[in-house]
């Protein structure tokens, strides 16, 4: 077809693969070896901070026979999906109006949602903390003015979610930007000459449209608060304990590294089943997604 | 008589220094196929969105069958709109698409049903009904937009530029299809383009739109046989553009310097002897013959109430039940004649005669002279 040169190259898919290759493996050896390793150490034991490889199920077993990890792991899940809507439910908003009427802002715009990551995540949470805690702003300036501190604000439950909200809602607030500035706005006037009121449009085209960008979004904040360690740690009080928190102490306080690889192990089939969940309502080809999927 | 379909009422619609829409008044009839037809940036689209309901006008009232709507938002204003790039919906299917404004009306589902099966019959749609968008040609396409406009028989179909997405075969046979169903189904149609022959194929009345005024609004017939000014005569069909001097007025009818020769046109409203004016003449009423014996030199010339010119015939553009003869003038112009090709047997380089009545085409002051 194009002349002589064209036999002697590889093919595109093989030359591909020779860029993609160097991250590929880094990604594959960065996140499944470590995957593979805590699958095994599920299976073994620990005793005095040693691991020994005596294959038994003895960790599940704990793991889902003891009260106090079903407590854990539901409250994580209901503090997950709770945060998870309140992020949807104040991003879109957020998005829709940086993507329809932020103009030639709108690039800054969504640079600046990124500003509080400058600092890292418990730089950010120990503001939170001079925030809402008993000697924080909010309550210092209720007592000042003679009035009673919000006690919910004070290691609660109430703060560790605020805490979550406020470090994640910007993950779903750009996901949905994303989603949302490659969208034909047109198509809501076309709706709405068509008779569709305003939120009938949005129910109708704006959001089965945005899908895609409104699901990253919901994973993108689910999972990590699912795992969620900091915030209750800095936030909550005693009665936050989340499932992540407890995780985390079995590879550090405790030392029961295997049942914390079960811990682990959980985890991440939890948040496989989120994505299983979630991956049969995407129709990329009929999104107006605009990367097309090769056959 | 009963109310217009659509009436404006010296609409005008501002984008900062720019007046899109510049006091625009109209009225469209019941059954009636109407044509906006104007360069780019005259202010259609502007016009067909203040129409829709999604521009607001910054002075005058637009009405529809007698009712007031200027404040009424797009949804309320019963009127179908299709657009130049289509704009179906990608998440639903044909059907889907297709039946979005009887759902919206809330009309029961077996009535909904019934339309859809007649919508696809009268468009030629049947047997697409499962397609998503993304699997339609652009044809289809065009088809699903125009039926998603038409199947609640909406007061007032406005048409944006539909065809000019569509290549030129499709195109001439959607031309014919798009009148055949605004014949049928009594809807009054808007219909925007920028292409005349568009235009003069398919309305039955066409306003000439220039920076946001009707430069001229009439039948169509009307707008080609008596353009109203220059742009006119000059956008809407092939003329022949001749820039002369008058030399002399007599009644109805005035002698053009031209070429150092004469012709008699038009008189221009209020010409007077010495004006500046700008003549034209359309392909079509020019005559070209060989030159004959005692031919040549005739430049400019009346006799016998004919205008005749002789040059030198430079090329034949063979258009197919047409041709255009492209003929050089002595001084340099050239006249482009549109005739039937098997009429005369001529050849590049012959010396020809070109014969038109005296008094025809159309002539206006020329502009900033
Ligand atoms: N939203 C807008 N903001 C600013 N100016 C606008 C806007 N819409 C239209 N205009 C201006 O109004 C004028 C008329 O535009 P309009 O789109 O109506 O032209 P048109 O006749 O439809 O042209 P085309 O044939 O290119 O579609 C243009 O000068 C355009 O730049
Ligand atoms: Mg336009």
């Amino acid at each position: 077809m194009s002349g002589l040169r064209s036999g002697k190259r590889l093919h595109p898919e093989l030359r591909f693969l020779g860029l993609a290759g160097p991250g590929a493996a880094f990604i594959v050896i960065s996140l499944l070896l470590p995957l593979l390793s805590i699958v095994v150490f599920s299976f073994w034991r620990t005793e005095s901070y040693e691991l020994y490889a005596d294959w038994n199920l003895d960790n599940y077993r704990t793991l889902l026979g003891e009260a106090a990890y079903r407590t854990f792991f539901l409250r994580s899940l209901v503090t997950a999906a709770i945060v998870t809507a309140i992020c949807l439910v104040c991003g879109w908003p957020v998005a829709y109006f940086i993507a329809r009427w932020g103009g030639r802002y709108r690039l800054l715009l969504v640079l600046l949602l990124a500003a509080p990551f400058f600092t890292g995540a418990i730089l950010r949470i120990t503001a939170l903390q001079g925030l809402l805690g008993p000697i924080g702003l909010v309550n210092m300036t209720l007592v000042e003015l003679g009035l009673p501190p919000i006690e919910a604000l004070m290691y609660t439950q109430l703060a560790s979610g605020l805490g979550l909200v406020y470090l994640f809602i910007s993950f779903m607030v750009t996901a949905i930007y994303l989603s949302l500035v490659n969208f034909n706005f047109e198509l809501l006037e076309v709706a709405k000459i068509n008779g569709a009121k305003p939120w009938r449009a949005f129910i109708e085209i704006t959001w089965p449209l945005n899908w895609i960008g409104t699901a990253i979004g919901i994973v993108l904040v689910f999972i990590p608060c699912l795992a969620n360690v900091v915030t209750p740690r800095f936030l909550g009080g005693p009665d936050a304990t989340s499932f992540g928190m407890s995780l985390s102490q079995q590879f550090g306080e405790t030392g029961t590294w295997a049942l914390g690889s079960a811990m682990g192990v959980f985890l991440f089939l939890a948040s496989f089943a989120v994505i299983l969940a979630i991956w049969p309502t995407i129709k990329l080809k009929r999104s107006g997604f605009t990367g097309a999927v090769q056959q | 008589m009963p109310n217009a379909a659509l009436e404006l009422d010296s609409v005008t619609r501002r984008f900062g220094p720019v007046i899109a829409v510049d006091r625009i008044s109209l009225a469209i009839e019941q059954d009636e196929f109407f044509a906006l037809l104007g360069p780019s940036g005259s202010g259609k689209t502007t016009m067909l969105r203040l129409i829709a309901g999604l521009e607001q006008p910054d002075e005058g009232q637009v009405r529809i069958a007698g009712e007031v709507v200027t404040d009424l938002p797009p949804y309320r204003r019963g009127v179908g709109m299709v657009f130049q790039n289509f704009l179906l919906f990608p998440h639903k299917t044909v059907a889907e698409n297709i039946v979005f404004p009887l759902r919206m009306q809330k009309m029961d589902r077996a009535q909904q049903q019934k339309q859809l099966g007649w919508i696809l019959e009268l468009l030629h749609l049947q047997g697409l009904e499962a397609r998503y968008p993304n699997e339609l040609s652009g044809g289809q396409q065009q088809r699903v937009a125009l039926a998603r406009g038409l199947i609640s028989r909406p007061a007032l179909l406005l048409l944006d530029e539909p065809l000019a997405n569509l290549d030129r075969e499709l195109r001439s046979e959607m031309e014919v299809e798009i009148r055949r169903y605004q014949k049928e189904l009594k809807i009054p149609f808007v219909y925007v383009t920028h292409n005349q022959e568009e235009a003069l194929t398919m309305s039955d009345r066409i306003a000439v739109m220039r920076n946001g005024r009707f430069e001229q609004i009439g039948a169509k017939t009307e707008i080609y046989t008596n353009p109203a000014s220059a742009f006119v005569a000059a956008f809407v069909g092939h003329a022949n553009r001749l820039d002369g001097q008058l030399s002399e007025i007599d009644g109805g009818l005035a002698r053009m310097n031209w070429a150092g020769g004469q012709l008699l046109v038009p008189r221009p409203a209020d010409a007077k002897s010495g004006d500046r004016v700008r003549y034209f003449i359309k392909h079509e009423d020019l005559e070209v013959t060989a030159a004959g014996l005692n031919g040549g030199g005739l430049n400019g010339h009346v006799a016998n109430d004919i205008n005749q010119v002789s040059g030198t015939l430079r090329d034949i553009i063979f258009k197919g039940q047409t041709a255009n003869y492209i003929i050089t003038l002595p001084q340099g112009t050239d006249l482009v004649v549109s005739d039937t090709p098997r009429t005369i047997t001529l050849k590049p380089s012959d010396p020809v005669i070109v014969r038109w009545p005296a008094g025809s085409g159309a002539c206006f002051a020329a502009e900033g002279a």
